[in-house]
């Protein structure tokens, strides 16, 4: 690993992001985090930086419910300048939700790595840092 | 009286004429036995030929006569008396023959005997002893009648002309006529007669010759007659000096000649016919004739045949056999060795049979042929004549009748019919083959009446007598099927048909027909009737033109008629308008389409009138010969209930389902709330509890209680509208629904938001023109208003103050409610689908906590109706509530 990898939570419970934040910390995983509260604010934080790598995740953990933008919304923006980007970004869903629906559906895309259900377990975030 | 007598002897000679003509054994006497005359027979029969016997005695020439007889012939001179006797007779030459006698005394004058005549037959032979007797009689009967023959003279040399009484009848001239010379010739018939008479008597004159000829007179009374006329010139010195002789009228033999000579030329026809054969033999056997209808028949010629062959030539053996052994027979002969040539010798054969001709070709020809006696003139068998006919044509019909007649009795058998004819005027009943066999009779028996009568079932026979009654009524015989119970006792089904025969009065005289067992036909019918008994449907049976002819049980039970209301009624009384889809349907000429249809919405009538919804199967059946059609009828009241149940039913589980997939629909809702609205707070407290638990860092778990409680009232909020919106789930009371007035509620609503509503500046205008109030939940309506009203504030444009319109329309009672906003409005393409579920927001308001939507799309549904938005961003959003 050449640099600490950067990961992005997309989520707009705010006790989540903080929650997945402390664990990071708690299981001593060097990472820097960035959180945004929509799909649309990241996806427009990602067009912003598209070029620029340093600034762009590694990993997203991208929530499905949210208002706005949610992920499946988001997801199919970012499928459009994908092809744009020079850095591969891991995207992991995650959701509280149980429903084999959701659970299909994000399988079928083929840029997302994993589905976790929340609350994310240590285990997965260990797995999450170790593919980097 | 010397006068008499000299007139009485003159009469002798013509008799003398006639008995010497005489063709049997006769002879003329005086009174004293002499003869004056006797006939050739005669002379022939007792062997005097060469005697002189005229003028001698008869007991001179058989000195043998016994004095018995002569005795006998006394008495017949002396009182006038006929003799008829049989005694034996024994001739010169010791021969004893038994002869027949019979002695008949002659006139000189009235009541003076001149003599006897004696006429005697050979009655020897037995056999022939009938035969003489008849003929003697008949030959005795004709001497009589020619003793009435009339006489006459002409004496030339006085030139005067005697007739006697008899000539005078004959002439039919009175008695005191005078006969002429001359006048006597004018009687004559003049084309043909008298010239040959004027000739004969011309000849008789010059040259004394004697006379007998036959001639035509037109007598005194104009009637013409046929006499004959004998006549003898008496010469004295070469000269002749008188004509004397008899005439006999012969009219009737002369007619009886004619028509003899006319029978005769028939047959002379008949025997040159082509289409006869005819042929006689001789007394041998042997052809004598042979005619041209034989020679056609058999092939052989005449030349061939007469005087060479016999019959024998053409003729079966056995055939011939056949013949003689039933010819001895019938004339009670030993057929051993029997001939009909030699052992008959005056039978009157005639025998009529077929015959079997062998042609000279070697083919047979069946003959029908008569074979007669050929007699003489004494009645003896010269021959035998025999006259066949070609019966090959006749064979060939009678054959073709006989194939025919085979034909009837097999058909009669295999039909089991069998036919009766009875003849009322001779009470004679005919019976044919089969009926003996059906009613197993003995054919032996000639039927009566009775005798099937007898025979039949005794509960039948009153229906039998009154057939025969009304065919004899009304001339028509009606056919009626009756048990037969036969000679061993079983009982058949016999349908007895017929016809009444009557004459030309009308009145019957004979009834005929046919009886036929038609006791399979019964069982079949029975099967038949069994098989329609058994089946659920009512079923019936109809021709063509609609006439019922079976039914069963089940259809009385669904028309509620008896079988005499329905039988041989017209079908459209029971059923109205079925013919159209009979006849519509049709009989398809293919024999794989036989179904004809099944005919739904008919009404079956009852006989009280009540009208019975009604489904019909038809199909066309083969019936007594008959292309019938059957219908399946099934009463379809029970059906036609349960079709409206089902309908119902139906009904009702189309709004069960509707309702259940709003429920399903409801329940996905809920596994979304709890996957995502439950789950999220919890997995947050669980993560936040694991950070808690996993830190040392006292700043950071103080912090922790902070979030804690973010999480808890989240969780609160949550639950609270789930059970809110769960409350509108379980079922409502009346109490709940009222009549409310919108602008009410809309006040309330204003009220409780009017702090929001002035510090937005928003003005809500309402419509409530078309529809003032509705029935409804008043705390959901109020809380729909509250909802939406408040929404519309909540994300208002920021550039331009909020204007909420609100309207209700009503049409037909569905009852709409519409808010329309001037507000941010939503993306509907992207979120239109969340847009009612619950937690779901659009904004990043820090109000928004996506409940309000939720609850009032649950609240709606669970009154019935639907809420539905249409939207455009930052132009507005219009809510449109259907309340159902």
């Amino acid at each position: 690993m050449k640099s600490t990898p950067k990961i992005c939570i997309i989520d707009d419970d705010y006790i989540y992001r903080y929650t997945v934040v402390k664990k990071i910390e708690t299981m001593h995983l060097a990472a820097n985090t960035m959180d945004f509260e929509d799909g649309e604010v990241a996806l427009a934080f990602i067009l912003k930086n598209l070029k620029i790598d340093s600034e762009l995740p590694d990993v997203i953990f991208l929530d499905i419910d949210m208002p706005v933008m949610d992920g499946f919304q988001f997801m199919k923006e970012f499928l459009k300048i994908e092809s744009q980007l020079s850095k591969k970004i891991n995207i992991y869903m995650i959701s509280s939700s149980l429903d084999p629906i959701d659970i299909e559906r994000a399988k079928k895309i083929h840029s997302i790595s994993d589905y976790f259900v929340k609350p994310i377990k240590a285990e997965q975030l260990q797995s999450v840092f170790s593919v980097l | 009286m010397e006068k008499t007598t000299k007139k009485s002897k003159s009469k002798i000679p013509y008799h003398k004429i006639f008995i010497e003509q005489a063709p049997t054994a006769i002879a003329m006497f005086d009174k004293n036995m002499c003869y004056i005359a006797a006939s050739n027979c005669w002379i022939k029969d007792y062997k005097l030929q060469g005697i002189e016997i005229i003028g001698h005695s008869h007991y001179d020439i058989f000195p043998e006569i016994t004095q018995g007889s002569k005795e006998l012939h006394q008495e017949c001179i002396d009182k006038g008396i006929d003799v008829f006797d049989e005694i034996p007779f024994t001739y010169k030459d010791g021969t004893v023959k038994l002869l027949s006698w019979n002695i008949h005394a002659w006139y000189v004058g009235k009541n003076e005997i001149g003599g006897l005549f004696i006429h005697t037959i050979d009655i020897t032979p037995n056999k022939e002893y009938e035969l003489k007797k008849a003929r003697t009689k008949e030959i005795f009967e004709q001497t009589k009648e020619t003793a009435k023959i009339g006489t006459w003279e002409e004496n030339l040399s006085t030139q005067k002309v005697y007739w006697s009484t008899m000539v005078k009848k004959i002439y039919e001239v009175s008695d005191n006529y005078i006969p002429t010379l001359t006048n006597t010739l004018n009687f004559y018939e003049t084309d043909q007669s008298l010239p040959q008479v004027s000739f004969i008597i011309n000849e008789a004159l010059h040259k004394g010759s004697s006379f007998d000829y036959e001639a035509e007179i037109i007598t005194a009374k104009h009637n013409r007659k046929w006499i004959r006329v004998v006549g003898k010139p008496e010469i004295i010195d070469g000269k002749v000096t008188r004509i004397f002789g008899i005439i006999q009228d012969i009219s009737a033999a002369k007619s009886a000649r004619t028509q003899l000579s006319q029978a005769h030329a028939q047959l002379k026809a008949i025997y040159n016919s082509e289409s006869i054969s005819i042929f006689s033999t001789d007394s041998t056997g042997v052809i004598n004739h042979f005619n041209k209808g034989a020679e056609l028949l058999l092939g052989y010629s005449a030349s061939e045949m007469e005087h060479k062959e016999s019959p024998m030539t053409f003729l079966p053996m056995d055939e011939v056999n056949k013949f003689r052994r039933d010819i001895a027979l019938q004339y009670g002969k030993n057929p051993d060795n029997f001939s009909h040539y030699k052992d008959l010798p005056v039978e009157n054969v005639n025998d009529t049979r077929e015959w079997t001709y062998i042609r000279k070709d070697g083919l047979t020809v069946p003959v029908q042929c008569t074979v007669s006696s050929v007699k003489d003139d004494l009645g003896k068998n010269i021959g035998f004549i025999v006259v066949s006919t070609d019966i090959s044509d006749l064979k060939a019909y009678q054959n073709e009748i006989l194939a025919k007649n085979q034909l009837l009795n097999f058909a009669e058998q295999m039909t089991m019919i069998g036919h009766w004819q009875w003849n009322l005027a001779s009470e004679s009943v005919k019976w044919s083959k089969n009926l003996y066999t059906i009613a197993e009779v003995d054919t032996s028996v000639q039927p009566v009446f009775d005798t099937f009568f007898s025979l039949v079932h005794p509960e039948d026979q009153p229906l039998i007598a009154e057939v025969v009654d009304d065919a004899m009524r009304d001339k028509k015989f009606e056919s009626v099927t009756i048990r037969l119970i036969t000679t061993t006792g079983k009982t058949r089904m016999v349908h007895i048909a017929g016809v009444a025969v009557t004459n030309n009065q009308g009145e019957v005289v004979e009834l005929m027909g046919t009886a036929q067992d038609v006791t399979e036909l019964k069982m079949v019918e029975k099967k038949l009737k069994g098989l329609l008994e058994s089946a659920p449907d009512a079923i019936m049976i109809i021709n063509e033109q609609g006439t019922i002819q079976i039914i069963n049980k089940q259809t009385e039970t669904l028309f509620q008629c008896s079988p005499e209301e329905l039988l041989k009624e017209f079908i459209e009384d029971f059923i109205p308008n079925i013919l159209p889809f009979i006849k519509a349907a049709k009989f398809s000429n293919s024999n794989n389409t036989r179904q004809i249809g099944v005919v739904e919405e008919l009404i079956g009538l009852r006989k009280n009138g009540e009208e019975v919804p009604i489904s019909i199967n038809m199909g066309p059946v083969e019936w007594e010969g008959e292309l019938v059609i059957s219908l399946a009828i099934r009463d379809i009241t029970k059906q036609k209930s349960a079709e409206r149940k089902i309908i119902k039913a139906k009904e009702n589980l189309e709004v069960l389902a509707h309702k259940l997939t709003e429920q399903n629909r409801q329940l996905a809702d809920f596994t979304h709330i709890t996957s995502h609205n439950l789950r999220s707070p919890v997995s947050n407290l669980n993560s936040l509890l694991d950070i808690y638990k996993t830190t040392d860092d006292e700043v950071l778990k103080e912090s922790l209680f902070g979030k804690f409680e973010t999480v808890i009232n989240q969780l609160t909020l949550t639950l609270n509208t789930l059970i809110e919106a769960l409350k509108t789930k379980g079922p409502h009371t009346d109490e709940d629904v009222e009549e409310i007035e919108f602008e009410e509620v809309l006040s309330i609503t204003k009220d409780l938001l009017a702090g929001e509503i002035l510090k937005s500046g928003a003005s809500i205008t309402s419509d409530f023109s078309k529809c003032s109030k509705i029935k409804y939940h008043k705390i959901y309506l109020e809380s729909i208003f509250l909802n939406l009203i408040s929404n519309s504030m909540k994300y208002r444009s920021k550039s331009r103050k909020p204007e909420i319109e609100i309207k209700a329309t009503d049409l037909n009672g569905n009852i709409k409610l519409e808010f329309r906003d001037n507000g941010l409005g939503i993306d509907l393409e992207q979120h239109g689908h969340k847009l009612f579920g619950l937690n779901k927001v659009f904004h990043r308001h820090p109000d928004a906590k996506g409940v309000g939507l939720f609850l009032t799309k649950s609240q709606i549904e669970s009154m019935g109706g639907t809420i539905s938005a249409s939207s455009k961003v930052d132009v507005g959003t219009t809510f449109t509530i259907n309340f159902n």
